[in-house]
């Protein structure tokens, strides 16, 4: 049995310090993971990616993230980034890496995802070059994602966004800004290893649950979406102990 | 004069709310009424709601303002959902 926590768009700054602390004390006995799905920070400053470290940091179980669009707003991506690995969290973009939990290797391949929407309106490689670059940053993100998920060799796969990989978990969203919350590229990535479960954030008006077209399960863990400071998630159930009731 | 909050006035807070470095909310919905301009969805500190609601107001005195945002909650969570 795997138990992973999950939360995004924690939007960190100095006002937020020790809001989450209480909750993620309690983590070690819940968890054995901690992912987090991006706008880990409200500008993207490497001051805030301490206030994030400091507040997300040294939890007593591993930390990964993905960077959300939040933490590209003063292109201080790379930066924030080594902050954060020096915190001694894994930042994937475009990469995996795998946990050794309970004699089970759990594997996490992440990207911030981008936008361009979903089947039946989506954004095409098409006219201006701005619309071209659009598409293909999406694109380029996509296919390095898949390409770290089918190169994954794990017990359990998990794939962890920012940005939404089905229409179905932007539920509550205005229909007209879906090709800015996600793409159906990344759920088409997804679908292409044995994921058994993905994560994204972003979409903080969303619903929690949907489902890839291949079936996998998707949580939108954005935090005004799961309302509390971690959702946990029980993967290779084989038999249940806990201080939490499972659902 | 209470100003007509028309569209192009929602849509001017819209951008003003995330591209104000002391806001920088996405999440914000902002409904019109005729002369009332109703705030909703949540962030994560007191400071960032109050926040939200100076900035418009110092932009446009005229608009009045309910602020209906939330501060969302952070407990630990009591449950945990099994994947299958």
């Amino acid at each position: 049995m795997i138990r992973i926590a999950a939360v995004g768009d924690v939007h960190v700054d100095k006002d937020v310090l020790g809001r989450y602390r209480p909750a993620l004390e309690q983590l070690p006995g819940v968890a054995d993971a901690l992912l987090i799905a991006g706008d880990l920070t409200r500008h993207g400053t490497v001051e805030e990616a301490k206030c994030m470290a400091t507040e997300f940091g040294d939890v007593g179980v591993p930390v990964v993230v993905v960077l959300g669009n939040h933490d590209h707003q003063s292109d201080q991506q790379d930066a924030l980034s080594e902050v954060l690995r020096d915190a001694g969290m894994t930042v994937l973009e475009g990469d995996a890496t795998v946990l050794e939990i309970n004699g089970h290797r759990l594997g996490i391949a992440g990207a911030k995802g981008f936008g361009g929407g979903f089947a039946g309106a989506c954004a095409s490689s098409f006219g201006e070059r701005e619309m071209k670059n659009f598409v293909g940053t999406t694109e380029a993100i996509a296919e390095r994602l898949g390409a770290a998920l089918r190169g994954l060799d794990c017990d359990a796969l998990v794939a962890l966004t920012h940005y939404a990989p089905v229409p179905e978990t932007l539920v509550g969203e205005p229909l007209e800004i879906y090709p800015f919350l996600g793409s159906y590229l990344l759920g088409q990535a997804i679908d292409s290893a044995p994921t058994a479960l993905a994560l994204h954030g972003h979409a903080h008006h969303g619903s929690e649950r949907g489902r890839t077209p291949g079936g996998v399960p998707v949580r939108n863990v954005a935090h005004p979406v799961i309302k509390q400071a971690y959702n946990v998630y029980q993967l290779l159930s084989e038999d249940v102990d806990a201080n939490l009731a499972t659902v | 004069m209470t100003p007509q909050l028309d569209e192009y006035v929602e849509a001017e807070i819209q951008r003003l709310l995330t591209e104000t470095g002391a806001v920088a909310e996405q999440g914000i919905t902002l409904q019109r009424r005729e002369h009332l301009l109703v705030l909703g969805g949540e962030v994560e500190s007191a400071q960032r709601r109050d926040e939200i609601c100076r900035q418009i107001t110092a932009k446009f005195p005229d608009v009045e303002i309910a602020c209906d945002i939330g501060i969302v909650r952070a407990a630990a969570p009591s449950e945990v959902e099994e994947i299958s």
